[in-house]
């Protein structure tokens, strides 16, 4: 009995060890201070409530600490006329502000907004008991890594002008990576980076080159609008949306670095459109893609019907307006401007209803069933 | 009884001084400017103010948030900083020691207006198949929802629809005064959905304005004072790749200028970018590019006096032309001929100072 109690003692403290290191590894080279955000354009959460910020702006991706905020009850989270209490708060116009993205921590749905005033501003705010309170970047636990890369950092240096800047489009943690696309000033392309987090000062750096083959005759290397990193069939995938709307699939072991990595177009999902955010909801064993539109409802795909489809849509829509490929719902969500998981199996979203409110809120886990 | 009199008016006089001492709202000093309100009182230094936006009566007070901002008291004075910095023609409202006050920003006289000082590419006769249009302001842009404010007039006076790239973080350049606008790429490139089913953005031989509205905002919140219009008419497609071989050289002699014909009108953005020049060591040689002649002349002034010996221009291979093609590449390549290729990412032109 003593030795099955000591047994169990030393299991529970070397599980907490390993706990404990893996949580202070990833943390090991964060720093308090000012990290220096100029503007948030794209948020997401890995573990130990580190939220990752895509700060354009200052071409950098900075990782900071929000493990020490309590734990808030959202559970009831409804805020309404929110673009009016933001422009109330910073003392300005609703043409004056901008939400930029929305990310909500899975380890206690705490949720956070990013706004971008006129001025310049980059503001987080956290929202607290329905009501938003700002979260201040001047002295946070932090670490960031650079998205220029060696060279581009060199030449700046030297030359002391403007370099081609980009706009991150979304961002994506997975596995000990930060997967990111976007958009330079300079040239139409596919601009996707994986960085290996914890960030190091000898970084991998990645650039990739994704291309879509469209419609057999041209391909092109448009930038990626949403994406998520997944797995299809059990290994991992990268499901791409693109700006008038293919879906395209990426196998991520595959995309490697001065390889021309090729995807298949999965669906087509109507023109004149654009996908603004995608998660990857589970509820009752099922998993199913949500696609949050520029301008279409809020969708909602199978990842059994994604995963049963084996072809490539190599021929054009000659129906206008029309979808194609892999099957989807509708939700009756419109002008869903941001798009997150909340719990396990819920999501939130930041939508601009018909009667013109702009409301914070959760959406039905009923909508997420078969 | 005229002493008891006079006894009870200065108790009633009294008394009134003391209940209008406690409840008076006497104004505050106050002065204010578009980073701080400051109070000066030097009787009642507290923390109790809160300021709004707009002009909020005392009902309205609990329906309204206040604005976000810090408070510091230093000597005999009450600063409140705001989040952001208060706006120019915008009403405040604040509230101090059950006071309310009012206080608007006025736009200076003097103020100077933000105004569009060059649009690239500058040539007035363009390719269809243009891919990208830059915005040169006078000072910095005001970034919230700046695509709203671009439109393309045709000559009929109608506004085309789904003609730029619509971007959630705006493409603008680090002094913020350099505004990137995609021409809808789906539209320009063949063969994809947007093409087939709605053309290309210009048609040939047409006339067309890019207006950009002057409701558009410097990053103090204020409008330009009057709309930009900038007209120009759409020739054919550009299908040819740019080329080295149309690239001339102008060596330059003593001090002069390095000039550099392009043989076309190229791509603003990509093209500043795209130029460096080192000497036979390899090192480089520093100066100002600058692009004229429609975009079709380089220009370099560089920062030293040239020493005599060999040169060399490295171009990197993503300078592109108006039509998005680039050293390497067309911007709508077939899928073949782009796997099969082997690409390079830099060219050079060579010259010499005697």
């Amino acid at each position: 009995m003593k030795t099955l109690v000591t047994f169990i003692i030393t299991l529970i403290l070397f599980f907490l060890t390993i706990t404990g290191n893996a949580n202070s590894s990833l943390k090991a080279n964060f720093t308090t201070g000012n990290p220096e955000i100029k503007s948030i354009n794209s948020m997401t959460f890995g573990p130990k409530g580190i939220l990752f910020i895509g700060d354009s702006k200052s071409a950098q991706i900075v990782a900071i600490d929000v493990s020490s905020h309590p734990k808030v009850d959202n559970s009831k989270v409804k805020i309404d006329l929110l673009d009016q209490l933001i422009a109330d708060m910073l003392g300005t116009t609703t043409d004056q502000i901008q939400i930029t993205d929305m990310a909500v921590n899975p380890e206690n749905n705490n949720i956070y907004l990013s706004v971008h005033h006129g001025s310049g501003t980059a503001i987080l705010f956290k929202v607290d008991n329905n009501k938003l309170k700002p979260v201040s970047l001047d002295n946070i636990s932090h670490s960031k890594t650079s998205l220029l890369d060696p060279i581009a950092m060199d030449a700046k240096d030297k030359r002391g002008r403007e370099l081609r800047k980009w706009a991150v489009a979304d961002m994506q943690y997975t596995s000990g990576k930060i997967m990111l696309s976007g958009l330079s000033n300079k040239e139409f392309g596919s601009t996707f980076r994986s960085i290996d987090f914890p960030f190091t000062k000898e970084q991998n750096y990645s650039s990739l080159e994704i291309y879509h083959a469209a419609h057999g005759k041209y391909e092109t290397h448009a930038p990626i609008k949403a994406f998520v990193p997944t797995k299809i069939k059990g290994s991992s995938h990268i499901i791409a949306g693109y700006t008038c709307t293919p879906l395209v699939i990426f196998p991520t072991d595959q995309i490697k670095p001065g390889v021309h990595n090729k995807g298949r177009t999965v669906a087509e999902l109507g023109s004149g459109n654009s996908p603004v955010d995608m998660i990857e909801v589970e509820n009752e064993g099922k998993r199913y893609l949500l696609i949050a539109n520029s301008n279409r409802p809020l969708m909602k795909m199978e990842f059994s019907d994604l995963e049963a489809y084996e072809g490539s849509l190599t021929t054009p829509v000659i129906k206008k307006g029309a979808a194609v490929g892999v099957d989807y719902v509708n939700l009756p969500f419109v002008n869903v401007q941001q798009l997150d998981n909340y719990g396990p199996s819920g999501f939130l979203i930041v939508q601009r209803e018909s009667n013109g409110n702009l409301a914070l809120k959760q959406g039905r886990t009923w909508w997420i069933e078969k | 009884m005229h002493n008891k009199f006079k006894s009870i008016v200065s108790v009633i006089f009294i008394s009134f001084y003391f209940v209008l001492g406690m409840f008076s709202q006497t104004s505050p000093r106050f002065s204010f400017g578009k980073t701080r309100l400051t109070i000066t009182d030097e009787f009642n230094l507290s923390n109790n103010l809160k300021v709004y936006r707009g002009q909020i009566s005392e009902e309205e007070l609990d329906r309204t948030h206040p604005i976000l901002g810090t408070i510091q008291i230093d000597e005999l004075e009450l600063h409140f900083t705001p989040l952001v910095p208060f706006g120019w023609n915008q009403e405040y409202t604040f509230i101090y020691n059950n006071t309310i006050e009012y206080f608007t920003l006025e736009i200076p006289e003097a103020y100077n207006y933000l105004a569009v000082e060059a649009i690239y590419p500058s040539a007035k006769s363009l390719p269809s198949n243009l891919l990208k249009w830059y915005v040169q302001f006078s000072h910095p842009v005001n970034e919230v929802h700046v695509y709203d404010y671009i439109r393309f007039i045709n000559n009929q006076g109608d506004t085309l629809s789904r003609t730029t790239l619509s971007l959630e973080n705006a493409l603008i350049s680090e002094d913020g005064k350099l505004l990137t606008v995609w021409i809808e790429p789906g539209r320009q490139k063949r063969d994809l959905i947007p093409n087939k089913q709605l053309g290309p953005v210009f048609e040939n031989d047409a006339m067309y304005q890019l207006i950009v509205l002057k409701n558009i905002k410097d990053r103090q919140g204020v409008s330009m004072q009057k709309d930009f219009t900038h007209l120009f008419k759409i020739t054919y497609a550009d299908r040819i790749q740019p080329s080295m071989g149309s690239f001339k050289i102008l060596p330059p002699e003593n001090n002069d200028d390095l000039v550099i014909f392009l043989g076309e009108s190229m791509d603003y953005g990509s093209t500043l970018n795209s130029m460096k020049i080192i000497n036979a060591e390899k090192q480089e040689i520093y100066g100002e590019w600058q692009l004229t002649n429609n975009e079709s002349t380089l220009i370099f002034t560089p920062k030293h006096p040239w020493k005599k010996g060999q040169y060399q221009v490295l171009i990197d291979s993503r300078l592109e032309d108006l039509a998005g093609n680039n050293l390497n590449r067309l911007f709508d390549s077939g899928v073949s001929i782009l796997d099969k290729k082997q690409l390079c990412d830099e060219y050079k032109l060579e010259f010499s100072i005697k």
